[in-house]
């Protein structure tokens, strides 16, 4: 059966159009609020996106996603409150003097250096999940145990963070009082400038990640998450795939942790809040988690729905959202793309040959089931 | 950080352990059940306490119902919701464990915003009688009674379910269910009934656990999220057995008391996650997974 939707050139268009409309945004958009709030959607289109990656095509459900995104985020922040800082006359800030501490933590040291704090934000995360999908992968903790372990780790760093409060503001969290600077250019968050920065990264990020599945290695990994023991029957080292996987979803949520804090100049635990991981799964799974777009789009819409819906009816959304996440899992496991790929299918031309285009871009997942 | 060792100090923080323990093992009960026979990931097992704890204060403020006898009608309440909740749309999942997971994810976004819209968003406190509320002092131990009675009703819950699960018809139909359905089910045995029964059952046991921690601590829409990572970690480190759910219980609580005595309550929490990752390294089955089919 053909279907448009398995047509690698008919993706690539969608792309191409989609990435098409985002860029023309920031011409018909004069409000420099709103625009900011747009840039903000990217960053959250990111992280359906790296969820997209991992569980979509790993079928490594990670609900602990929000741990490389609020240590990027913590790392940006505190690279960009060190900036506002002066070594010789101002060197500590602010809320560590309030909580009495009277000499700059080790661990802030680096932070001085832009770039490599930067550098820093990104690489801490990076090597937690090294580190952690490791250990899990190595022991074959998969499925429900593995999100579960995801979740329970998530909230230990919650905890950790809320606890030293000297060094991270506990509750209140950082809040830079100066825009980021590099290379002695400010990227004002306020601006086009921010959203261009958004813009490419959600492109390369994408661009990436959709590149990944269609190679062998995506395709390993899609055949990991189908069946992991038949692979490891065929010699694959399943781990290392799996860990792979893990870790480059994380890098993209970390790369969005750091643009987040470049947006917002703020952040707090809650950043790292199981309800804040949640709901990048939430945006993943309604939009469709086997289709890199439909993640993105499904960040979209909820994001775009739960600020433009107002607040009287905010009460109503959550239970809204669930309800409407609950008839997603229940009929519609691949989500709204999901729903595409029927539609398309239906319209689509007569029964043949299965084309191997399709074994690529989701197709394998009718034959795990 | 490190404080300076007292035994006696020392002596009550073991015995804090025990209590916490219980409070862990008494939240994770319906959980080990649930995910014990039928590999239900429950995600809205923290609500279902959450609702636990709004019965039994509906029942009381509203009704004038005795606490000791809001307990049972919790367990009946949260059971019968369980039951919906299976027959409507866990059934359908059985064979989706990851989308069972993010499913009852959702019911508990739907049951944790319900709740907030009918009893608002503000604490609510659930009365006890008189005798629970002092402190039990004896030599340098001391502990409040109200621990102690949870310490108790977790040992008779416990001890209930063993004899319904190893001694029972029921329990024995379970046990059959769980080790190979297909036969079992040729043998006369409804499993689907079976599965209904676990669910509803293990939802009471979380009703049971949401009106004693209302009492431990204030009645709030967002109570369950507080309880259901750690019940989680118990029944992974259990192995999803009720004797390994016991000892995860225990030994997790202990450590937890321990680790807070020589640093403080959010640390050690951090503490004894990292040690149950590095646990499922060399034991990923959890500590006594319970039987497979033998094939």
């Amino acid at each position: 059966m053909t279907n448009i939707y398995h047509s690698k050139p008919a993706q690539w268009a969608v792309y191409l159009v989609f990435f098409a409309a985002l860029g023309v945004i920031p011409l018909f958009i004069d409000d420099a609020f709103l625009l900011n709030q747009f840039s903000t959607y990217g960053v959250y289109g990111m992280l359906a996106l790296s969820l997209a990656l991992c569980w979509g095509f790993g079928g490594i459900l990670n609900l602990g996603q929000g741990i490389a995104f609020g240590l990027a985020a913590y790392g940006m922040a505190m690279t960009m409150q060190m900036q506002a800082q002066d070594p010789e006359n101002d060197p500590i800030p602010p809320f560590m003097l309030n909580n009495s501490l009277d000499h700059l933590p080790w661990f802030w040291e680096p932070f001085w250096n832009t770039g490599l704090g930067i550098f820093l934000a990104l690489l801490v995360p990076t090597l937690f999940y090294i580190a952690f999908g490791s250990i899990m992968f190595r022991s074959r903790v998969s499925g429900p145990f593995f999100a579960i372990m995801t979740l329970a780790m998530l909230s230990a760093w919650y905890t950790l963070i809320l606890d030293i409060q000297p060094y991270t503001n506990g509750v209140n969290g950082i809040t830079p009082p100066r825009a980021l600077q590099v290379f002695g250019f400010e990227i004002d968050p306020y601006s086009s400038t921010s959203y261009w920065v958004v813009y490419t990264a959600l492109l390369l990020c994408t661009i990436g990640a959709k590149l990944l599945t269609q190679s062998k290695f995506g395709l390993i990994v899609q055949a990991v998450r189908c069946d992991a023991e038949r692979v490891r029957f065929l010699g694959y080292n399943v781990a290392f795939y799996e860990t792979v996987i893990y870790t480059l979803s994380g890098l993209i949520a970390s790369i969005a942790g750091c643009l987040w804090v470049v947006l917002v100049q703020y952040v707090s635990p809650a950043q790292m809040d199981v309800t804040f991981s949640i709901s990048m799964v939430i945006w993943a799974g309604i939009g469709g988690r086997l289709s890199l777009i439909g993640a993105i789009i499904g960040a979209f819409l909820i994001q775009g729905a739960q600020s433009y819906l107002g607040d009287e009816f905010l009460n109503t959304w959550l239970l809204i959202l669930g309800g409407f996440f609950i008839i997603v899992v229940r009929f519609l496991p691949k989500g709204l793309a999901g729903l595409l790929e029927i539609v398309l299918g239906r319209i689509g031309g007569s029964p043949r040959s299965k084309s191997p285009d399709a074994v690529a871009d989701g197709k394998l997942v009718a034959a795990g089931e | 950080m490190w404080a300076s060792f007292d035994p006696s100090s020392f002596a009550n923080a073991l015995i804090l352990g025990i209590s916490i323990g219980s409070i862990w093992l008494i939240a994770a009960l319906g959980l080990t059940i649930i995910y014990g026979t039928a590999g239900v990931i429950n995600m809205a097992h923290g609500e279902f306490i959450m609702l636990g704890a709004y019965s039994s204060y509906m029942l009381q403020s509203y009704f004038g119902l005795p606490f000791l006898l809001c307990i049972p009608a919790s367990f009946v309440i949260v059971g019968v919701i369980g039951l919906i909740l299976e027959r409507g749309l866990i059934r359908y999942l059985y064979k989706r464990p990851l989308d069972t997971l993010l499913a009852t994810w959702g019911v508990s976004l739907v049951l944790m915003q319900g709740v907030r819209l009918i009893f608002g968003s503000d604490p609510k406190y659930i009365a006890v009688p008189e005798v629970f509320q002092s402190n039990i002092q004896l030599g340098f131990f001391n502990l409040s009674t109200f621990r102690v009675v949870v310490f108790f009703i977790t040992i008779a819950l416990v001890v209930g379910i063993w004899a319904l699960f190893y001694r029972s018809r029921f329990g024995m139909q379970v046990r059959a269910v769980m080790q190979n359905n297909e036969m079992a089910t040729s043998f006369g045995i409804n499993s689907d009934r079976v599965y209904m029964m676990t669910f509803a059952i293990g939802a009471g046991l979380a009703g049971v656990a949401g009106s004693l921690f209302g009492v431990l601590n204030i009645v709030l829409p967002t109570m369950g999220s507080a309880y259901v990572v750690q019940a989680f970690l118990v029944v992974v480190v259990g192995g999803g057995s009720l004797v390994g759910s016991v000892a995860a219980g225990g030994g997790m609580g202990e450590l937890q008391s321990i680790f807070a005595y020589f640093t403080n309550d959010t640390f050690a929490r951090f503490l004894l996650f990292v040690m149950i990752v590095v646990f499922l390294r060399f034991r990923p089955q959890g500590l006594f997974a319970p039987a497979k089919a033998r094939r």
